[in-house]
């Protein structure tokens, strides 16, 4: 459950440390994201001399969430941080490595990318 | 015996749940054996996406077998495009090689195909052959294939293995009823 205002973790080697959601895309008026939503952020700490920078205003891929993710055969997974990767317009990843578990949904929604980077798939 | 038993029965559950997840999360894939046990068509087979990729001249197409590292997918090839265009034609061979494979059939099934507007990468997911078409810049650095070659010491088998030890339930040993010496 990722709202405007939430803070997020990096999970990938881009050099920004930590988002802050500042919007949702899909539909207007969207409450809250969940993993494989993309979400406008703004990187509230970054590590330094990295490409990216403190107060930039980026895309990211939500990857783990606090709030359980359901599965129709009754399996429930949560992680203990809520975490995104940082993309660009087209959906290629800034960086070169996704660290952490990733759940196997992203690739069904279309993030075959993040999770052929990814060490661990759940 | 009752911790053999439950060990067993443990283990069964665990391997129901690895079957769910194979059936529920592969609902793109129709190479698997289905339920009924025969084997059905596959999207994308190993040689013909070789030879689709040679007769597109894509460079430096390298076949990494990662049934080890990942329950999702079988191979992974990852091949070099000389500009973008060349990027997006090596995608769409593989695509029409699919296409042309399903003629005549009442619902193609295609693969998912991500990033195709841009051209640096695309990847073409087709259930248990993934490949990955880049452009030099992109495969230099991204660096798939080092990620691919060198993950092996993580492999899911000791994963599972340590699940089923966890839940295993251990019986402390009792030093209250030791023989005196």
């Amino acid at each position: 459950m990722i709202q405007p205002q939430t803070h997020l973790n990096v999970a990938d080697n881009s050099g920004a440390r930590e988002l802050m959601c500042i919007r949702i895309i899909g539909a207007s008026n969207r409450r809250y994201a969940h993993i494989g939503d993309v979400i406008v952020a703004v990187i509230k700490d970054a590590v330094p001399n990295m490409p990216l920078e403190r107060s930039e205003v980026v895309r990211a891929v939500i990857v783990r969430t606090c709030k359980e993710l359901k599965r129709d055969n009754g399996m429930i997974i949560r992680y203990d941080d809520n975490a995104a990767v940082v993309i660009d317009q087209e959906g290629n990843p800034k960086g070169t490595r996704v660290f952490g578990a990733i759940a196997r949904e992203l690739r069904q929604f279309n993030f075959t990318k993040i999770v052929s980077l990814a060490p661990e798939v759940l | 015996m009752w911790s053999s038993v439950r060990n067993r029965a443990l283990s069964a559950t665990i391997n129901q749940w690895k079957s769910c997840i194979n059936r529920s999360f592969c609902s793109s894939l129709i190479n698997s054996t289905n339920a009924n046990g025969n084997q059905v068509v596959e999207l994308l087979n190993l040689e013909e996406v070789e030879k689709i990729l040679t007769d597109v001249r894509a460079d430096d197409v390298r076949i990494i077998p990662v049934t080890k590292q990942s329950e999702f997918a079988n191979f992974v090839v990852v091949a070099t495009g000389r500009s973008q265009w060349h990027v997006r034609n090596i995608a769409q061979a593989l695509i029409y090689k699919v296409k042309q494979k399903q003629t005549g059939a009442k619902r193609m099934l295609l693969p998912s195909v991500e990033g195709q507007e841009g051209g640096n990468w695309i990847v073409i997911d087709s259930g248990s052959l993934i490949v990955h078409a880049l452009d030099e810049k992109a495969r230099a650095y991204y660096n798939l294939e080092q990620l691919w070659t060198s993950k092996e010491s993580t492999n899911d088998q000791s994963q599972s293995q340590d699940l089923g030890q966890a839940f295993v339930k251990k019986r402390r040993i009792n030093n209250s009823k030791k023989p005196a010496k």
